[in-house]
């Protein structure tokens, strides 16, 4: 008769696949998608996007300048409120650290165009002669 | 044979747990493995399906006098305006050569345009204050489906 294999080698250790290292890999790779989902939500800031089946992917390496619009028409400069006013002199100056970067609008899908157009017509008097409107991909 | 005249047996009917009480120290981490790796995956295809975002590229243009516009021999740039407005809490669309039609309508108007005719045509987009901001990327996706260049008023 066949002796039965012992799961213990001669040392009488276990000899199964450790599984730990994989845990701890595993929840490491959880704790990160955890944490960068709670931070692309506070980043997005409740925007809920417009939808769109055609637009362009990331491909730039530089950051763009992004400007958030809510839809009570609260304002952000990269994640930063903003009031109106002030968002010339600071795109302005963005802009002329770092020419050519591209400007981006975020803005919610139910947003009156009252509470964007501003927006246009603040980078339209800066000379910004295109912009680029953040959409998500419809699948 | 035992002494009380039943065979004995080498090996019992039922298989005992292999691992025995010998070797195993600790919980029975599997099912924790399990669980865990459904939630990895959940989460990786939460990333990959929601969230996945592009833009749409419009002009900006200049706020043209139509006094000053240029004369001679420059050729009129081909374009056509769409001007949406709010009318009993429903976004209408003027321009595309019917006086009003319906948002929808005025998406499916230009999705039936003869793309010889569209591609690099250029769309101007304007809006009355209260129209939402998601309507005038509709019409823009729209445009942008026929390879026309879209500026937004």
């Amino acid at each position: 008769m066949m002796r039965r294999r012992s799961i213990l080698n001669d040392e009488g250790t276990s000899s199964r696949v450790n599984v730990t290292p994989m845990i701890d890999v595993v929840m490491v790779l959880i704790v990160f998608y955890l944490l960068v989902g709670q931070l692309a939500t506070d980043r997005r800031a409740r925007i809920a996007l417009p939808s769109s089946a055609t637009g362009i992917e990331e491909t730039q390496r530089t950051d763009p300048i992004v400007i958030g619009v809510t839809i009570d028409g609260t304002r952000s400069l990269n994640g930063d409120a903003i009031e109106l006013d002030r968002l010339e002199a600071q795109v302005s100056g963005m802009l002329a650290r770092s020419p050519g970067t591209p400007v981006r609008v975020r803005a919610d899908k139910d947003t009156p165009h009252r509470f964007v157009r501003p927006v246009f017509n603040v980078l339209r008097d800066m000379g910004v002669g295109k912009v680029e409107l953040v959409t998500e991909q419809r699948p | 044979m035992s002494d009380a005249g039943l065979p004995t047996r080498s090996r019992p009917l039922k298989q005992r747990n292999i691992f025995g009480n010998k070797g195993r120290f600790g919980p029975n981490m599997t099912p924790m493995v399990d669980v865990v790796l459904v939630i990895l995956i959940f989460f990786m295809a939460a990333t990959t399906i929601v969230g996945q975002e592009w833009f749409l590229a419009a002009d900006l243009p200049e706020q043209q006098d139509e006094s000053n516009a240029s004369s001679g021999f420059d050729l009129p740039t081909p374009m056509v305006d769409v001007e949406l407005f709010v009318e009993d809490d429903r976004v209408m669309a003027r321009g595309l050569g019917v006086d009003v039609l319906d948002l929808d309508d005025a998406i499916t108007r230009i999705q039936g345009m003869d793309p010889t005719l569209s591609d690099g045509l250029i769309l101007r987009i304007g809006a009355s204050d209260d129209v939402p901001y998601g309507s005038i990327v509709a019409i823009h996706d729209a445009g942008n489906a026929k390879k026309m260049r879209v500026a937004i008023r």
